[in-house]
């Protein structure tokens, strides 16, 4: 009988969660595979899709609401690549990407940061402009790169045009996260950019010139 | 018993999961998208492939019609349209180039557009990095082009934008719906 009562028990619960997640997911998440049209006569929406990260966060938004005290500082361009079941960092070719091989941070065209002022990266003076940047995983460490090699697909990379590495330390990423996600959140010297895929997270402090 | 209660549980805890992952910024509802001329730039040049140096390209948003009326109702006739959806939609000239005789120097610009029931009004404004076009100001303006709209016997679920070659340069066709525009753009 008292199993019965727990078993019970776990399944109103269960519901209450179900029902809760259901909500969340229809404010916030979207499975594109599922929901974008594959079809398109002129141009297909991309599997894995472009997105915008800013620094001050949300800046255009926050601009909208006459905000206009904020300064733009970066603007990110990525593309998201989902997990779906595959196995994505390790040190063998089972792994999507595979520990000390360049990795795009992203999908498609190569990752893109804007800086609208110059920033102090790992020690290094960044001038304010354009930059590719993408990531050589290890086990423990990413390794994040900027380059001034712009507009390529994927990663063709000029190592001669690398501006500066920097090795950040990986920690863990509980609950995984399905579409690889980057973005910025404040830090008291500037920001830091969070990079999020799978079980793996990375942070890059940005701190800002002033 | 005891494998029912446990997986419930698992499902509970799994549930929870689910919920807690939704903080990181989801996929947004009308996903970004990049064209460029020549036409798939990035990819060829990385082939070695590309004919022609990067002259444009388009960073824009793909709001999707889900069953909606778009010209008209959602889009309003007569009224400026941010041209996409989200961030405004921006265009990155490489190199000067002409519209509709005017000179347009290299650099970035917004695009919006006027809709009315046969024609579009392509406008190419200087405020960059805002959202949609609610802070849209015309005094910004660096051209305004008219263009008349073409039906499309196939309806188009996602907004697009993609590049042409033409005779004097290229175009830059747009569309959603059965509607669908051409700028020419000289070079």
């Amino acid at each position: 009988m008292i199993t019965v009562r727990i078993f019970i028990c776990c399944f109103c619960l269960n519901t209450l969660f179900a029902c809760k997640n259901e909500n969340e997911k229809k404010v916030n998440t979207i499975n594109v595979s599922d929901t974008l049209p594959n079809k398109n006569p002129y141009v297909n929406i991309d599997q894995s899709p472009l997105d915008m990260s800013w620094y001050p966060t949300n800046y255009p938004i926050e601009k909208m609401k006459g905000n206009t005290s904020l300064k733009l500082i970066a603007r990110l361009l990525y593309s998201r690549p989902h997990k779906k079941g595959r196995k994505i960092f390790g040190d063998d070719s089972t792994a999507l990407c595979m520990y000390g091989k360049p990795w795009r941070l992203g999908a498609n065209e190569a990752s893109e940061i804007d800086f609208f002022e110059n920033v102090i990266i790992a020690g290094k003076n960044i001038n304010k402009g354009t930059y590719t940047i993408y990531c050589i995983p290890h086990d423990d460490r990413w390794t994040i790169v900027l380059n001034n090699d712009l507009y390529t697909w994927g990663l063709n990379i000029d190592e001669d045009k690398d501006l500066f590495r920097a090795d950040l330390p990986t920690m863990p990423q509980l609950p995984i996260v399905e579409d690889f996600t980057m973005f910025f959140n404040d830090m008291q010297t500037g920001c830091t950019l969070t990079m999020a895929w799978d079980n793996v997270k990375v942070e890059l402090p940005i701190v800002f010139a002033r | 018993m005891k494998k029912l209660i446990v997986s419930f549980c698992f499902l509970i805890a799994a549930n929870n999961i689910m919920v807690a992952q939704t903080l990181v910024p989801p996929i947004d509802k009308s996903p970004m998208d990049m064209s460029t001329y020549p036409n798939g730039y990035g990819m060829l040049a990385v082939q070695g492939k590309a004919s022609e140096p990067l002259v444009a390209r388009v960073l824009y948003s793909r709001p999707l019609k889900n069953n909606r009326v778009i010209f008209g109702e959602l889009v309003e006739y007569n009224k400026v349209w941010r041209f996409g959806a989200n961030e405004n939609t921006e265009i990155e000239f490489f190199k000067d180039v002409t519209i509709n005789k005017t000179k347009i120097k290299k650099g970035k610009y917004s695009v919006f557009a006027i809709p009315t029931e046969d024609s579009w009004t392509i406008i190419l404004n200087k405020d960059l990095n805002t959202w949609g076009s609610f802070t849209y100001d015309a005094a910004k303006d660096v051209v305004r082009v008219k263009t008349p709209i073409q039906k499309t016997t196939e309806q188009a679920e996602a907004f697009y934008i993609y590049f042409d070659k033409s005779t004097s340069g290229f175009t830059l066709n747009a569309g959603w719906d059965n509607a669908k525009v051409s700028l020419p753009i000289a070079m």
